[in-house]
């Protein structure tokens, strides 16, 4: 089977037309098998998108594309549970749940498990295979041993892992605004500042080094997760679904370096550099994959 | 209100007992929890006297295996579940699907708390965990309000237990991989937080500058009161300016909102800390003691005056208020 | 704390302080006995801590508490626990544990709490951190009573304990009445005693 390369909902705060104009050219032009949508981080964002998302779902299914609705990351108030429960109750496309309650919600139909979700070991993936996951895909800090083992027991169940290949990586969520407080706000009243920074707003220790990236309640790592030598060995488990999170610069570029990196007509020794020289300073990182810190860069080729 | 307390040695566990608490939590020696500090936690040994000394004094204890097991090799987690029930714990607090899953299926009569870890925060997730594992009991994740905390007793059969005194996570718990991000290690994988090992604190000239793998969490000037390398309570500079972007160096005292929380229907009270010396859990058992007894009796509770033993020596009442965010 | 702990505290520091003020010029393999008789005795006493002492890698802490003429050196490891005399300044350790003498002795008796010193910068921790963690949840652990301990292994010798302790005290307290007019070393050396005091029946009130 050859591999899918899929595309994880947008995490930052685009304005609703940049954001909508974005798949549009995606949906034309990339190589991408499954586009993951939605409004995951902040509630207060959610209707920016919510009056492009039908045009965006249909330009995405007319060229082919399976579309998932992703469902919000962290859900406590009484407008969220009722966004998350409407959602549960669409039908037509698949979802993906990313957290605990919309995982109850779909109990008993086929369903995604983001990598919002703890899914850590064989047993917590039988579990939820049990109750209809068909897709998990697994959160970031997970090594190479952890993800080679749930993708033996993956197989046994009959559910599909994706693993993230590139992107910032979402480290940590919260019902505190990060953006709003850096700008001396309040989650209320916040302006909507993070739409300022499309890739997230650097984060600097005070000796001066770039260490993480605040995206809103959101948290990501300043480095690029990137897994290019990694592919082949992934393959090798049989994980043929393979990530990207959107970033603002050319992600048509970035699909076709692993469409081809994925069919074998470009080697990792050939992509690693193109996918560094457009991530620029951050660098791109995979110590999580290969057992280390997660900011690490191990070299695989 | 039940009063729930941390002890990461028998000598803590005792002077948690002592210092009247309902319950104390406590952890295997290992990786299974989700404060696996060098030196710290039990032994099987040790719990079986622990359980002997709390039960003794009519009091609970519950086991903390609150963290994610290791894919391909989830026997660690397994002994630990089966151990906690063969030797009488009242609860184990857990927090993986798959662990849930393992004790609901091998011991129907443990009961089950769900950790703060699992970070079930609305009442749709509760509801999962009631109906597949039996779950008798939520420590709810430190992101909710007052309100919040309410709304979902309202719509929940399961009892909930909140914190009120200790080290405060700004993150939802259980979904964290700051630290992982700086060392490889992390709460759900490793049961640590910024661990020690990976901790360096260097003088500056008059500076202290803690560091936490490759990177400067803070610099204290001489004399300013000093706090963890948690990550999350580091000083980092965003938007040009330097602050504590995430959290101060800061503890949640919310003893002075025991009306409050009695009144959205909290079950239980919990104190943050098997970490901490027994001179700390002495002090902050008796504090809060005292406060619920004063509440219960219906006399004003009184202010704990702990300020010296917190963290960056001050307090919050953290997410519970909703100017925290 | 109440009277008869704080007169301890007072006996403690001052006769340590005596005690290494004398040994100081001394040849240290000549104090060894004494240092190994403590740890022997601590040892017999808390068989667990010293259990969690010894699963430890290997590791050397400088045990230093800056209002004695001289610091400690606690090699932690399978080797076995030992504790020798040294000076501050002398070879590099794997990890430091630096603060006045009663600081450093309600820690290790577990009256107090070692990360709220650490807040407030009366204990300073350098090198290898775990280490030193390690060390506290081990010492935190037993409800080590050195003077009591101490006192036992001593026999006989135990009954003078109490008029020094009280002999103490009142030296102190005559020297804390020449605070102000004296500016001697040795009253500033008791500075941080008084200081630690003043903290802590603050507490107990």
């Amino acid at each position: 089977m050859s591999a899918k390369i899929t595309l994880g909902p947008v995490l930052f705060n685009w304005p609703g037309e940049v954001w909508r104009d974005f798949y549009f050219r995606m949906a034309d032009e990339a190589p991408i098998d499954t586009y993951y949508v939605g409004e995951i981080v902040c509630s207060k964002r959610a209707p920016f998108l919510a009056e492009h998302l039908p045009a965006v779902i249909e330009r995405l299914s007319a060229a082919g594309r399976e579309v998932v609705l992703a469902s919000p990351t962290l859900v406590t108030t009484e407008r969220e549970r009722q966004s998350v429960r409407e959602l549960a109750a669409s039908e037509g496309l698949m979802l993906e749940a990313n957290d605990m309650g919309c995982l109850g919600l779909l109990a008993g139909r086929p369903h995604a498990v983001g990598p919002m979700v703890n899914v850590y070991n064989e047993a917590t993936l039988a579990w939820m295979a049990g109750r209809g996951a068909v897709r998990i895909t697994l959160p970031g800090e997970l090594n190479r041993q952890a993800i080679a083992a749930l993708a033996k027991a993956a197989k046994e169940h009959g559910v599909e892992l994706e693993i993230q290949v590139f992107g910032r990586l979402p480290l940590a969520i919260s019902a505190r605004c990060y953006h709003a407080r850096a700008h001396g706000l309040h989650k209320d009243g916040c302006q909507f500042i993070c739409g300022q920074d499309a890739d997230g707003m650097r984060v600097d220790t005070l000796d001066g080094e770039s260490f993480l990236a605040v995206n809103g309640t959101q948290t990501l790592s300043y480095t690029y997760n990137a897994l290019i030598g990694e592919l082949a060995d992934l393959e090798g488990m049989g994980i043929t679904r393979f990530r990207l999170s959107p970033h603002s610069f050319d992600m048509l570029a970035v699909a076709r370096l692993y469409r081809d990196l994925a069919d074998g007509r470009r080697s990792a020794a050939e992509v690693a550099p193109v996918l560094a020289a457009m991530v620029g300073d951050p660098g791109l990182s995979n110590g999580f994959y290969q057992g280390r810190e997660g900011v690490a860069s191990v070299p695989t080729l | 209100m039940e009063l729930i307390c941390p002890a990461g040695t028998l000598a803590a566990l005792r002077a948690a007992v002592d210092a009247g608490a309902d319950s104390v939590y406590v952890g295997f020696r290992d990786e299974t929890n989700a404060r696996n500090f060098p030196g710290l936690n039990f032994s099987r040994d040790e719990l079986r006297e622990g359980l002997a000394y709390a039960h003794a004094h009519g009091r609970n204890v519950f086991v903390a295996i609150n963290t994610y097991a290791r894919a391909g090799s989830p026997e660690a987690w397994h002994r630990a579940i089966d151990d906690a029930a063969t030797l009488g714990a009242d609860a184990v607090i857990l927090a993986d699907l798959g662990m849930l899953d393992y004790a609901a299926r091998r011991h129907p009569d443990l009961r089950l708390h769900l950790s703060v870890q699992a970070s079930a925060s609305n009442p749709e997730a509760i509801a999962l965990y009631k109906e597949a594992f039996g779950i008798r009991r939520v420590v709810l994740p430190r992101v909710l309000t007052i309100p919040d905390i309410a709304r979902l007793n309202a719509e929940i059969d399961v009892e909930t237990e909140v914190f009120v005194f200790g080290g405060m996570c700004p993150m939802a718990e259980g979904r964290c991989s700051l630290s992982s991000y700086a060392t490889g290690h992390s709460p759900n994988g490793q049961g640590v937080c910024s661990p020690a090992s990976h901790v360096r604190y260097e003088q500056r000239g008059d500076d202290l500058v803690s560091r936490l793998g490759e990177f400067t969490i803070n610099v204290f000037e001489d004399g300013e009161p000093a706090g963890y390398p948690t990550l999350c309570k580091g000083r980092f500079v965003a938007n040009d300016r330097a602050s504590y972007l995430f959290e101060e160096p800061t503890s949640l005292n919310a003893i002075s909102l025991l009306p409050e929380l009695k009144a959205a229907g909290v079950h239980a009270l919990k104190i943050e800390g098997r970490q901490r010396g027994r001179a700390y859990i002495s002090a902050v058992v008796r504090a809060c003691r005292q406060a619920v007894d004063a509440f219960e009796a219906g006399k004003p509770v009184p202010a704990a005056a702990l300020s010296e033993i917190t963290e960056g020596q001050r307090d919050t009442a953290g997410a519970y208020k909703k100017t925290w965010r | 704390m109440d009277d008869a702990e704080r007169q301890g505290r007072i006996f403690e520091t001052m006769f340590a302080r005596l005690a290494l003020t004398a040994a100081r010029p001394l040849p240290p393999a000549l104090l060894q006995p004494a240092l190994d008789l403590i740890v022997a005795t601590l040892r017999r006493n808390h068989p667990h801590a010293f259990a969690r002492l010894e699963e430890l890698d290997d590791a050397e802490v400088l045990i230093d508490p800056v209002d004695l003429p001289l610091a400690f050196r606690l090699r932690l490891g399978p080797a076995g626990v030992r504790l020798r005399l040294c000076r501050r300044d002398g070879e590099a350790a794997g990890a430091v544990i630096r603060g006045e003498f009663p600081v450093l002795l309600d820690l290790l008796e577990g009256r107090t709490d070692g990360d709220a010193l650490f807040f407030s910068r009366d204990l300073v921790i350098e090198g290898d951190t775990a280490v030193v963690v390690a060390l506290r949840n081990a010492v935190d652990g037993e409800d080590i009573d050195l003077a009591a301990d101490l006192a036992a292994a001593l026999g006989p010798f135990a009954r003078l304990l109490a008029p020094a302790r009280q002999a103490a005290t009142r030296l102190h307290d005559d020297l804390a009445e020449l605070h102000g007019l004296l500016l001697s070393p040795a009253t500033r050396r008791l500075e941080g005693v008084e200081r630690r005091l003043a903290r802590l029946e603050k507490k107990s009130h």
